[in-house]
């Protein structure tokens, strides 16, 4: 008897957020280092001249938040050899994946909402383009970020320096979504231009990368 | 046998990058508008031929590893990425020395062409970096698994000429905006450079090999590129309008030479220590 994919996936999903609302540990480390990253940055710019940098300084916050929580998610299952318990389990890896996905994912997007109205009180910050392509860009550029993250952070546990090799890994590899995010960010924000190209540049980023990592994750997961 | 051919394939080597040298620093025609610095092109572009080509073959080669899981591939992989990086760094190095004399500045940081090459020098590094800090069982499945990552945005780099605005100029072969004694030096050089470049990935693999089978895990692996970059600083302070082009051209013939041949001596000094961990492992 197996269970259906998807009811795997949502298994997994349901547990890393039931742990993550009793324990909280992750989240209030990330929410705590994002704020302080928008205090930090308030006090060194002045006001006026902040808004072209402002794509750039939001995603700073956010691509930093995640790479502490993509390590911890995985450093959760490391204890009491949960890992290995999942290496035997006949259920799919790319379950699991999916599911680990979808657990940052939703944690990483409860943190923006969260850290917009901050952006908005201490930057002044108001959008000239419409709102609709500044969420699109967020939830698109998100998905880049976790989807890249929660593979590699999987493959950085397996190495020695663990923590440390996440950002050396992810960082390259995402540098054209962030790219693109930032652009597409500034673009909306400041009004000039249509985030038009970044969002189909991203849209496509997304399904390249997250194709590649399903291929790929049973190989990272059962690598000895 | 192997090594009298490995020998003969050096001599040869050798006789053509001379040549070819000798093609684009005499023969070939002056550029009308940058002068003399044009020719830092000899070197930069074949640079970056090899430099694309190795990571392509280490992207074969990394599927074919998670394939097959034999051991020649991933000593293949390992060979490609770091000389590729050589070759990359070559790149990186001899095109702002360029830039500072034709655009008067050393990088331009909006364009997509120097970011994506940068980016995948980066990406390289990182693959080094992952071969160097994971536990020996594993490195070979997971630096695979990069590769295969890292190789899915070389197409970005190819196309970010066609879809991003960029200061670089757009590949030229086969136009005929290239003076056609141009573009014939330019492929005689691109040929020496990918028989160097097979050379020293031979070279390298046999090395590798080696290791592998002596099953040494503290293998060191640098960047290669640290020697040439040493040359930089005197450079970076003098204005364009002061400064003969030759300094620059000489400055971008010396800055990739150097690299190679720093990396040769490296090679040179990995190979003499491993020769002799080799003996001690037989004598035990």
């Amino acid at each position: 008897m197996s269970a259906p994919f998807t009811k795997l996936a949502w298994t997994n999903v349901s547990k890393d957020l039931r742990l993550e609302w009793r324990s909280r540990d992750v989240f209030n480390s990330m929410m705590f280092f994002a704020l302080i990253v928008v205090v930090v940055f308030s006090f060194a710019f002045e006001r006026e001249d902040s808004k072209p940098v402002m794509g750039g300084l939001i995603w700073i916050a956010f691509l930093f938040s995640t790479t502490m929580a993509l390590n911890q998610s995985w450093a959760r299952e490391l204890r009491n050899g949960v890992l290995d318990a999942y290496r035997v389990s006949p259920a799919p890896a790319e379950a699991l994946f999916l599911g680990k996905c979808l657990g940052n994912f939703i944690l990483i997007v409860l943190l923006e909402c969260l850290m917009a109205p901050l952006f908005v009180i201490f930057y002044n910050l108001s959008s000239v383009g419409p709102l609709w392509q500044l969420v699109l860009v967020t939830l698109l550029g998100t998905w880049a970020l976790v989807v890249n993250g929660t593979f590699f952070a999987a493959m950085s546990i397996r190495t020695r320096n663990r923590e440390l090799m996440l950002p050396l890994l992810l960082l390259p590899i995402s540098i054209p979504a962030v790219l693109s995010m930032v652009t597409g960010t500034a673009q909306v924000l400041s009004g000039d231009g249509s985030p038009n190209v970044q969002l189909k540049f991203l849209a496509g980023f997304c399904v390249i990368f997250t194709t590649a990592c399903f291929l790929l994750f049973e190989t990272v997961l059962n690598a000895e | 046998m192997k090594t009298k051919l490995f020998f003969a394939f050096a001599a040869f080597c050798c006789a053509f990058l001379a040549y070819g040298t000798y093609q684009g620093l005499v023969v070939a025609p002056t550029e009308e508008t940058m002068g003399d610095v044009q020719r830092i092109f000899y070197v930069h572009v074949p640079a970056a031929t090899v430099g694309f080509t190795l990571f392509f073959v280490n992207f074969l080669a990394s599927i074919f590893y998670l394939w097959k899981r034999s051991p020649q591939a991933d000593a293949l992989a390992a060979t490609s990425a770091e000389v590729g990086v050589v070759f990359c760094t070559v790149v990186l190095i001899t095109g702002p020395i360029w830039a500072r004399y034709a655009w008067g500045v050393w990088w331009s940081p909006w364009d997509m062409r120097l970011n994506t090459t940068l980016m995948l020098w980066l990406l390289y590094m990182s693959y080094l970096i992952l071969r160097r800090s994971s536990s020996a069982g594993s490195t070979s499945v997971l630096a695979s698994s990069l590769a295969i990552f890292a190789f899915l945005d070389v197409p970005i780099v190819y196309m970010a000429n066609r879809w991003f605005r960029t200061h670089h100029p757009s590949p030229m072969i086969g136009t005929p905006n290239l003076d056609p004694r141009m573009q014939t030096i330019l492929f005689i050089n691109m040929l020496a450079f990918l028989c160097f470049g097979t050379l020293i990935a031979w070279f390298r693999y046999e090395m590798e090999r080696t290791a592998q089978k002596i099953n040494i895990a503290h293998v060191q692996r640098a960047a290669g590129g640290a020697a040439g970059m040493l040359l930089l600083p005197a450079m970076f302070f003098a204005t364009p309008s002061h400064v003969n082009p030759h300094a620059y051209l000489w400055g971008g013939y010396i800055a990739a030479w150097g690299i190679y041949l720093g990396y040769l001596f490296f090679l040179m000094s990995k190979l003499a220590r491993l020769k002799k961990e080799a003996a001690e492992v037989e004598a035990g």
